[in-house]
């Protein structure tokens, strides 16, 4: 737990501490500065963006909830939310890319991993000189992980792992992979587990990078494991635990996707405001009209109420206290809110929405994955629904 | 070397200014450290990473200007004194000048600077007025700073060429926003800026009287820029347009 987000007062508190502001504000310069310019032209190339991740990782914002001790930043995840947020108001494929790269791979690591593992490899990852990749999703295989094909067998003090893996954030980039794998295929998912892999290891093998609608030069590709020698001392966590783990950093993920949403949703805002002031059709700004009013205050109202169900979420988790179901809550709505901002922010801009000059088509993009990664909305709402009977009906 | 460095928390540019009966409405919740000055604390870290020493920056303001300190300190600067003043306070740069001055005076320095002026009133005259209570060299708006044979080295910038100016220290100097990029601090230094030396000092206490204390000059009401008016509009076909224009500006005008 992190000293930032422990406030003084008791009862709800809205006010950021001095320290989240001075991240949120550092974090906003930032982007100002280096993010901004050149987002459309990322976009379009679709390229990593190396040098971003390495100006990040010197501001430390490549690891910011891991601890101090271990190369992290040792703050809270509400200030995760500000600064990936921040990002993603601008760069969604950037966001995408510290969000998945501290909460899942290192995630996992600083979740299950033991004080040599971490030793080794969360503290480059937490230090941004390397870049982690989680590899869950599997061609067949997604939220339902007991379908996975992936093994691990046990030969000698060696496990064999085979399998391919799809959608990998990270997937060609990525140095560090965490691998879940079946140890015991006949166990269901308590026969998951974890396994950490260095990206050089002979038989590790990045696939064609995936042409996406949005995120662009965020990196997603398959990763496809033959016959790989993993050492037993890289085993994640406990033999057969892989799934329980699995679910703990997917519920951590989805506070950085629920941010990420706000991020864009509060770029659709925005954006959409600036615009709305400046076009002028029948004598006067079309923000004066009702109609593109109604809009904006309609976003406005649900991105503070976004925001506060991620903040909410995020304090949850700073305070040890469950939060699996208002995780979900707040990437839910925040992720369809994304997508219902940014295609009110493509309709108020009109045709100029549509073309690539402005920045909303490409949040109309880049939004859709919300709704999908970490868990679809179906998913989220099966768990908000799971965790309502646990609660009620016992 | 000993830098110390004047900032100031000044409300953020980017905020939309409102006026209202002729008093300025500011939003408090938008105070930003004063962009002038961040140039100041940044080429203070740069001489001193260069050359050794310490970066002590100093506020004079209210309990709220302590996150602009917070920031100060977040880019490196090793430590703070924060004069605290009552929130609502019309000081002018002649009462910021006597209370740094009061400051300085059994204070031992190399350097002091100040950004060349505040974004709030861009006034530029307490940098001046604390070198005279001092007696100290000084040189104003500085695009850039060096440490030579125990001097300062301030460069200035002119319409066809820069100027070198020698001060020997101890000497002020104020800086122009031309002088570099201020460093954004890192979460490192964020997370650091807790466990740095920040000494508070109530204003109250440190003896000035009142004539000190007292504004010599008031802003007596804000005028919203009046709207400019309308140009003219010409219709019709290219060469009647240009007669009409040529004619404009030969008769009435009298341009041509």
């Amino acid at each position: 737990m992190s000293t930032d987000v422990l406030q003084k007062a008791t009862g709800l508190n809205f006010e950021l501490s001095e320290e989240q502001q001075l991240i949120r504000d550092s974090i906003r310069d930032f982007v100002e500065r280096h993010v901004k310019p050149g987002v459309k032209e990322r976009d379009t190339s679709k390229e990593f963006p190396h040098d971003l991740v390495k100006k990040l990782a010197e501001q430390g914002f490549m690891g910011m909830v891991h601890p101090e001790k271990y190369g992290g930043g040792g703050v809270g995840h509400v200030s995760f939310c500000l600064a990936i947020e921040e990002i993603a108001r601008w760069d969604a494929s950037l966001a995408l890319t510290v969000a998945s790269h501290t909460s899942l791979a290192s995630g996992h690591i600083a979740l299950a991993a033991n004080k040599s593992q971490k030793e080794k490899y969360l503290t480059p990852l937490a230090k941004g000189e390397k870049l982690g990749a989680w590899c869950l999703t599997e061609p067949g295989s997604g939220s339902d992980a007991s379908g996975m094909k992936t093994t691990a067998i046990k030969k000698d003090d060696k496990y064999i792992l085979n399998g391919t893996k799809i959608f990998i954030t990270q997937g060609s980039v990525g140095d560090t992979f965490v691998v879940l794998a079946k140890t015991d295929p006949d166990k269901g998912t308590k026969g998951i587990s974890a396994f950490i892999i260095e990206g050089d290891w002979d038989g590790v093998e990045s696939g064609k990078k995936m042409e996406k609608l949005g995120m662009n030069s965020s990196d997603t590709t398959e990763v496809i494991f033959e016959d790989v020698e993993v050492p037993e001392e890289n085993l994640l966590g406990e033999l057969g635990r892989g799934f329980v783990d699995t679910m703990k950093v997917l519920d951590g993920g989805r506070i950085g996707i629920g941010a990420l949403s706000v991020g864009i949703a509060r770029g659709a805002l925005e954006e959409s405001l600036k615009y709305s002031g400046e076009r002028k059709q029948f004598g006067s700004p079309i923000g004066d009209f009702q109609a593109i009013e109604t809009k904006i205050s309609n976003i406005a109202t649900e991105v503070d109420a976004a925001r506060m169900l991620v903040h909410r979420a995020a304090w949850l988790k700073d305070q040890d206290k469950p939060f699996t179901k208002e995780v979900s809550m707040a990437k839910l709505f925040a992720s369809e809110l994304a997508v219902r901002a940014a295609d009110e922010a493509v309709q108020i801009h009109g045709g100029y929405g549509y073309i690539k000059e402005y920045h909303v088509e490409r949040f109309m993009r880049d939004a859709k994955l919300m709704t999908i990664g970490e868990g679809t909305s179906e998913v989220q709402r099966m768990i908000i629904g799971r965790e309502l009977k646990k609660e009620f009906w016992g | 070397m000993k830098f110390y460095v004047c900032i100031k928390q000044v409300p953020d540019v980017d905020a939309p200014i409102q006026i209202k009966n002729g008093d300025l409405m500011q939003d408090t919740d938008r105070m930003v450290l004063n962009a002038y000055d961040a140039s100041a604390v940044e080429e203070a870290l740069v001489l001193t990473e260069e050359h050794g020493g310490e970066v002590e920056v100093v506020l004079v303001g209210p309990d709220k200007a302590k996150e602009t300190i917070r920031k100060a300190l977040a880019m490196g600067a090793d430590k703070a004194t924060h004069i605290t003043t009552e929130d609502d306070v019309d000081y002018d740069s002649a009462v910021y000048a006597n209370i740094l001055a009061t400051f300085f005076k059994d204070k031992e320095y190399d350097v002091i600077s100040c950004g060349k002026q505040s974004q709030d009133t861009d006034a530029g005259l307490a940098g001046g007025m604390i070198a005279q209570h001092l007696d100290l060299p000084y040189a104003t708006n500085a695009v850039g700073l060096s440490i030579e044979d125990d001097n300062l080295i301030a460069k200035r910038q002119g319409d066809s060429g820069q100027e070198i100016i020698e001060l020997p220290q101890p000497c002020l100097v104020t800086c122009s926003n031309d002088m570099n990029e201020p460093r954004i601090p890192s979460l490192k230094g964020i997370m650091q800026s807790k466990r740095k030396p920040m000494e508070t000092t109530a204003l109250s206490d440190m003896n000035l009287d009142e004539s000190a204390l007292s504004a010599k000059t008031k802003v007596t009401g804000y005028m919203e820029k009046p709207e400019r008016e309308p140009g003219q509009k010409f219709e019709g076909e290219p060469d009647e347009l240009a007669q009409k224009v040529a004619n404009l500006l030969d008769e009435e005008e009298n341009v041509i």
